[in-house]
């Protein structure tokens, strides 16, 4: 399939009272393109109000098709699909009553049908949305804008808080809208979802945009610089188990099992416990190294799992894995395609 | 941007069906319907009381269906989103519109057959009645478009259903204190003026009065309405 360029941000920058919240930067999303910014609340709700043109773009440019956004234009002109984390359709419409509402609103060629097989929506069609639980109501939100039928859908937070039949649900509609060679601009504050939904993930911070590399290196490559002084590595040449984290001035140790998970951001690792982030001292490559005779286990560039406290192994597609752990958040991890290998050679699996 | 047929049906239908469920709203349409059965039992039924039928039904059902539908799409954020649609907000009122009409027609009408109400020129009275139609809309889009909440909306919808709809009281009051003797111009005491002079075999010639000054509540409304309209486009 030829790519053609939908989405083109250029020079994109935004203020909000004294506070920087991300330098100018550009952004391209090509058709059959799936592309995920990882920011925090602030930056994401100005990114939608520019697209929305509530707030003024300054210098910057947002081009959908070529064509710049402006405000005085309609907005459905631009053949843009908002999917917001807080969408409102009709409670007391049936499923279906409100998606042949939007479809007639849209003069939509989408097949209803179609729409309600995808999202997995058929069993609940003639019940109201009021009755359904949450993530079947974000099911029908992404059956909304299925609907609508637009050239670049962008999704805020799709998968926040969703169960696991929703989440796959989910990546099956990515799969199917980069089949169709739509464009995807997805939204999330959650390093893991954007991991897994995507295989381009941007951060977008006060320090500008970054591509986040999650490319499967071999795990004896240097990545981190080394950040811990040389006096606090002597005092670990006694054998100690207990892995230091830092919380403000305090030393915080924690025994290995206790950990669920580790994940890295930024180049600083954060141990994670009970639901909690303690960043440590240590680089993923040291600490993968200390935890290894602990049962612990490299499953992704940026992550490093307690295997004892894997429940389940999902797998989305052919090429999206992730680890569901057992703890009361019952948190979620990808999982690399190499690691996956790996794993399985470790578990005896074939 | 068109004005598309098919989305202002599409928006009628929605709203229709989501009324057929919402009884918090829907159930204003008993009000007028019984109070016709408690008069058309009690009393031999005066024009004065098939007007208050009338009055109340306009007052009651048209203006409160069409604040409180346009209210509950803002409470609810649905408008955001159906703005972002193709459906232009002059659509999204005329679907909305044609749904207070429908319900206002069907009202009117079981309310006559139940009080047994029969005027002698029916056409007159059609034509008096729908231009009052039109002002009750516009004067429910204004509060629609103003209140925030289905709640709020049935609140501030309370002042207009006692002034139109209660309004043949003010009469006995202008009466007794001339300072407020400006209230037979409103347009509840107009109309029932003209219904008198309809009664008596008189023809238009001899109420256009009656009519020039309906049409001038529909049109200062729907003047107003649209000034509303315009400064909320602006705010967002």
């Amino acid at each position: 399939m030829i790519q053609v360029e939908v989405l083109s941000i250029q020079n994109l920058e935004r203020q909000e009272k004294d506070a920087l919240l991300f330098p100018a930067f550009d952004l391209k999303v090509y058709s059959g393109e799936i592309i995920a910014i990882h920011s925090n609340l602030n930056i994401r709700m100005a990114l939608l109000q520019m697209f929305l043109g509530k707030a003024p773009l300054g210098k910057g440019e947002i081009l959908v098709k070529g064509e710049k956004l402006d405000k005085n234009s309609h907005f459905s002109s631009f053949h843009i699909g908002i999917s917001f984390f807080e969408q409102a359709v009709y409670h007391r419409l049936s499923v279906k009553d409100n998606l042949k509402f939007f479809s007639q609103v849209y003069s939509s060629s989408q097949s209803i049908e179609e729409v309600l097989n995808l999202t997995q929506l058929n069993p609940y069609k003639n019940s109201p949305v009021q009755k359904l639980s949450f993530s079947e109501k974000r099911r029908v939100h992404f059956a909304k804008i299925l609907i609508e039928n637009p050239i670049l859908y962008i999704f805020e937070e799709p998968d926040l808080n969703v169960d696991l039949e929703t989440k796959r649900v989910f990546l099956n509609v990515l799969e199917y809208l980069a089949e169709q060679g739509k464009a995807v601009l997805i939204l999330t504050g959650n390093m893991e979802s954007a991991i897994t939904m995507s295989k381009s993930v941007y951060r977008l911070n006060d320090e500008g945009i970054h591509l986040v590399e999650i490319k499967d290196e071999s795990a004896s490559t240097v990545e981190e610089e080394e950040t811990v002084p040389e006096d606090e590595k002597t005092t670990m040449t006694v054998n100690i188990n207990k892995i230091p984290t830092k919380v403000n001035d305090k030393i915080i140790l924690f025994d290995p099992p206790e950990i669920d998970y580790i994940e890295s951001n930024d180049g600083q690792s954060n141990v994670f416990i009970k639901g909690e982030a303690f960043p440590s001292t240590f680089t993923m490559n040291e600490l993968e190294e200390r935890l290894m005779p602990f049962g612990f286990f490299r499953c992704h560039r940026s992550y490093i799992v307690n295997l004892q406290k894997v429940r389940e192994v999902i797998t989305w597609t052919r090429n999206s894995f992730s680890l569901v752990l057992d703890d009361a958040k019952k948190s979620t991890i990808p999982l690399s395609k190499t690691k996956m290998a790996q794993l399985k050679e470790m578990l005896g699996l074939k | 941007m068109t004005f598309s047929w098919k989305r202002i049906y599409a928006i009628f239908n929605k709203d229709m069906k989501d009324l057929s469920k919402n009884y918090f709203v829907s159930s204003i349409i008993v009000l007028p319907i019984l109070m016709a059965f408690l008069y058309g039992g009690m009393y031999e039924m005066g024009l004065e009381l098939h007007y208050m039928i009338i009055n109340l039904t306009l007052a009651s059902v048209t203006a409160f269906i069409q604040c409180a539908v346009i209210a509950e799409e803002k409470e609810k954020h649905t408008l955001r989103g159906l703005m972002l649609s193709p459906a232009s907000l002059t659509e999204i009122l005329t679907g909305k519109s044609l749904v207070s009409i429908v319900l206002t027609v069907v009202t009117l009408i079981l309310c006559a057959m139940i009080t047994g109400y029969e005027p002698r020129n029916f056409a007159l009275i059609a034509i008096a009645i729908f231009i009052s139609i039109i002002f009750y809309i516009a004067l429910g889009t204004i509060l629609g478009l103003l209140s925030r909440t289905v709640v709020e909306a049935s609140v501030i919808i309370l002042p207009v259903i006692f002034l139109f709809g209660f309004g043949s009281l003010l009469m006995v009051l202008a009466e007794k204190y001339p300072a407020i003797s400006f209230v037979e111009y409103l347009p509840n005491i107009q109309i029932i003026e003209l219904a008198y002079e309809v009664e008596l075999g008189l023809g238009f010639v001899d109420m256009w009065d009656h009519f020039v000054v309906l049409l001038v509540w529909a049109l200062v409304a729907s003047l107003f309405a649209a000034f509303v309209y315009k400064k909320r486009e602006i705010d967002k």
